[in-house]
């Protein structure tokens, strides 16, 4: 591991070459670039959940901590591992202090993997318009998670103002378990679909991706009920004759019932971030079923056919009072 | 799956395949393999949320247990060799869908109360009457065993209106006769779609990587012919001996516990052409085609070597001899390394020999396919420059270190032309591959979904004994007339017959 105080991108990318050398495996199929924007308190978090997922998809992990944007003068600070702490992969954390903060894009551009598929995932409150943030801009897939919002569905409706393709959420990635039961309780069914219930937090964004999602498969009108959680809790389909109930009120244990057939238990836990992360790098591509979801909750229409390229958007905290909390963390 | 479920769409990648309800029953559920690879496979399929709510783990053995014996040893097994993190919760619901019936292969009462319990599990459980019979038994054990689910026709899929699969393991006999004899059995009982014959290998990533590397790019297929590539040597080596498997392995031999099933399986895989489409009907249609297009050497002889391990060093520690083994015979001619070479007798392949080896007690344990090139056929160096350069390799690494590795000249740094051999690596990387899914994850996955594309049909098996017969036939000759296998050192490669073998073709093996 490499210290850098007070250092610049260039002694950065030296050390990074410098580390990879001594480590010996000069390149080991890296898969893509993870870009992770973090609030410093959150830094360890993030350094978990990013080493969990790395530990599936080998990659070079860049963690941006800004700092004090309104800092008067501008200062990195870097720490570089190969095959360290961080995990088996390449690791570098960039605190970023004043003006530099607002222009991470400077440091970061020359450390990504030659060629490789660029992901920012932003650790926090997500931007209001990613295009505020260079490095949102530059990542050809970008993983945002309204449930980290002080409003999370008002921030899951930015996210459909926002929406370009390859844009993901984790609100979605944790709706996948609660999909993937729906899909499987439905193979044996048959019949018209009747009618769907969805119940959860009355703030939960994933609540709504998965109401919006069962509205646009099944084409049914999905009735939404308040709990008190944790998360979502529950999915009723009615379909021909058959009524299927699937609920979960600890976070922990799903309980299947159909007309007809003794209740099934199954473990249905609250998926831990590194796992969440995992399956957001295992596709680069554009998720089509979330932006038809997300077109469901939003009601706006043909976020698909959207340029997947944004132009960046500058914003300079001397004279906006609003400056984007992408930028503003910490 | 209902092709209809609106609620699936080939674009929405995320949601795994989950198979329906069904249940699992082990026969001789206490062995060694069940406990080692099944039980903690089911474990980490339920841990990984892939198994559905109606799943039922049924043990079937001779034990006097009851179902909660059966759980706690169950549970230790999973515990022990369990892949993903250990979560009770998890267990918990998997235990509550875990049953036990005692009961011997021919006892009829036993199979009547398994016929009637996988009934009741519908009820119960809600597995829709679907089941999945694994038979984790000696081979000698399946006539009778398949004889009773005959008898009470829990095999038949019309009889109880569900599906009814049953999973072999290898051996899958140990010749062609009986392996015909085999197939004819358990064809007889269940329909041939519904047999599922495990050959690990095929379930390991990087056998299936092999196949993305080859089709999905542009960059080997062009070369993946007789025009550019010299000969194909594909290696399986252990450094362990048969350990307590000496009841087994005597009289079995390498060739027919490896050769005959993993090998060939590598060789088909390595040198079938493009499937039509990538599902389990053509994927096999070329596998089979590769294998009807093997031919052995003329001279057998001097193109089938055999083995030994005699005592020695490994590892820094001082080993036996297969003949001290214990439980093996005095005298005993049982190979323990085997090398042959098979040209596969296609335009493609034409003069390009296969060269297979399997031993135990080799230096390490390694399975890869090295693929060895022809020369440049024209040097603008002078010769001095490149006496240093071999020739080309691509390297595809099974196991450990999956990866693969590809071998070509570079210009020593320096103000002379000097060209030498260097290695560009890619590999899945010890640390990156812990999260990849073990074989019997797969495999026991694809058998609930029915998904056969890495499963050997019937034509596959007998196809390779076709090849393994004649080869034991000589040793067998070999061993009235002269001697029995020539004897190497544990902790060698092989015997020096092996290294003959390649060096009258001009060739040497390469160091794994």
């Amino acid at each position: 591991m490499t210290a850098l105080w007070d250092t610049t991108g260039t002694e950065v990318v030296k050390a990074l070459s410098i580390e990879r050398r001594a480590a010996g495996s000069v390149s080991s199929g890296l898969a893509l670039t993870l870009v992770a924007v973090v609030d410093e308190k959150l830094v360890a978090e993030a350094e978990q959940a990013a080493t969990a997922a790395a530990a599936q998809h080998p990659c070079r992990l860049l963690i941006v901590v800004r700092r004090r944007p309104d800092a008067p003068e501008p200062r990195l600070d870097a720490e570089v591992s190969v095959g360290g702490r961080l995990g088996p992969g390449e690791a570098v954390v960039m605190r970023m202090y004043g003006r530099l903060s607002l222009h991470a894009e400077s440091v970061v551009l020359p450390l990504l993997a030659p060629d490789a598929p660029v992901v920012t995932w932003w650790f926090g409150e997500p931007p209001h318009l990613v295009a505020h943030d260079p490095l949102g801009v530059i990542a050809d897939r970008r993983i945002t998670d309204c449930a980290r919002a002080d409003d999370p569905l008002a921030s899951l409706g930015r996210r459909g103002d926002d929406y370009a393709p390859g844009d993901t959420d984790l609100a979605w990635t944790r709706t996948t378990l609660w999909r993937s039961l729906c899909a499987s309780a439905y193979d044996s069914l048959s019949g018209e679909p009747r009618s769907v219930t969805v119940s959860g937090e009355a703030t939960n964004p994933s609540r709504a991706l998965l109401a919006g999602w069962l509205k646009r498969r099944l084409g049914v009108t999905v009735a939404i009920e308040d709990t008190a959680g944790p998360g979502v809790t529950g999915v009723e389909l009615v379909v021909g004759d058959d009524t299927v109930r699937i609920t979960r009120g600890d976070g922990l244990t799903a309980t299947l019932s159909r007309t007809g057939q003794p209740d099934r238990a199954m473990p249905l836990p609250r998926r831990e971030l590194g796992d969440l992360l995992a399956e957001e790098l295992r596709r680069l591509d554009a998720d089509e079923t979330y932006a038809e979801s997300l077109e469901v909750v939003t009601g706006l229409s043909g976020l698909s056919d959207r340029a997947p390229k944004r132009e960046h958007i500058w914003q300079d905290p001397m004279d906006t009072q609003d400056l984007d909390p992408a930028l503003t963390t910490s | 799956m209902l092709a209809g479920n609106p609620l699936r769409d080939p674009r929405d990648r995320r949601l795994p395949r989950v198979p329906g309800p069904c249940a699992l029953v082990v026969f001789g559920v206490t062995g060694d393999l069940a406990r080692k690879k099944l039980i903690p496979a089911v474990y980490d399929l339920a841990n990984r949320g892939l198994l559905p709510p109606g799943f039922v783990l049924l043990g079937f053995a001779r034990r006097d247990w009851g179902d909660g014996d059966f759980e706690q040893i169950a549970r230790e097994a999973a515990k022990k060799g369990a892949r993903t993190g250990w979560r009770d919760e998890v267990w918990q619901r998997l235990a509550e869908a875990t049953k036990f019936l005692p009961g011997s292969f021919d006892d009829d009462d036993a199979f009547d109360k398994l016929a009637q319990m996988l009934k009741d599990l519908d009820e119960s459980h809600g597995t829709g009457g679907h089941a999945a019979f694994y038979l984790s038994i000696p081979p000698a054990a399946f006539p009778t065993v398949l004889k009773q689910m005959e008898r009470t026709g829990m095999a038949d899929n019309e009889q109880t209106n569900s599906w009814r699969r049953v999973v072999v393991e290898k051996p899958f006999g140990h010749d062609l006769a009986s392996a015909i004899e085999l197939n004819r059995l358990v064809d007889e009982v269940f329909t041939a779609d519904d047999v599922f014959r495990i050959d690990h290998y095929l379930g390991k990533e990087t056998v299936q990587n092999l196949l993305a590397l080859r089709f999905a790019n542009e960059l080997f297929e062009p070369i993946w012919n007789s025009h550019h590539i010299d000969s194909v040597q594909i290696t399986m080596a252990e450094d362990v001996g048969i350990g307590s498997r000496a009841g087994f392995y005597e009289g079995t031999g390498a060739a027919r516990d490896v050769l005959q099933n993993h090998l060939l399986q590598l060789l088909a895989l390595t040198a079938m052409d493009e499937p039509v489409r990538f599902d389990a009907h053509e994927l096999r249609n070329e596998k089979i085609k590769v294998l009807n297009s093997l031919r052995l050497p003329k001279d057998l002889a001097s193109y089938a070597v055999r083995g030994q391990y005699d005592q020695g060093w490994l590892a820094g520690e001082r080993v036996k001899g297969y003949l001290g083994e214990e439980n093996v015979a005095a005298g005993s001619k049982t190979e323990t390394f085997a090398a042959v070479r098979i040209d596969v007798e296609t335009r493609r392949w034409a003069g390009v020999p296969f060269y297979l080896r399997t031993g135990k007690r080799l230096p390490r344990r390694v399975t890869e396919i090295g693929i060895v090139f022809k020369k440049a056929p024209h040097l603008p160096f002078a010769q001095t420059d490149t006496e240093e350069l071999g020739a080309n390799q691509l390297v595809v690494r099974v196991q450990p270190d999956e990866g693969v590795t590809l071998r070509f000249g570079s210009k020593v740094p320096g103000t002379t032309m000097e060209v030498r051999d260097v290695a560009m690596d890619f590999l899945y990387g010890e640390a990156f591959t812990e999260n990849s899914p073990e074989a019997y994850e797969r495999l026991l996955l694809d058998v609930l979904l029915g998904d056969a594309s890495l499963f050997p049909r019937n034509e596959e098996v007998e196809a390779s004994w076709r090849i393994v017969d004649p080869i034991e036939q000589l040793w067998a000759e070999q061993n009235e007339q002269s001697g029995g296998p020539e004897l190497y050192r544990a902790g060698e490669w092989g015997p020096k017959g092996a290294d003959e073998m390649l060096a009258r073709d001009g060739r040497s093996w390469r160091r794994p």
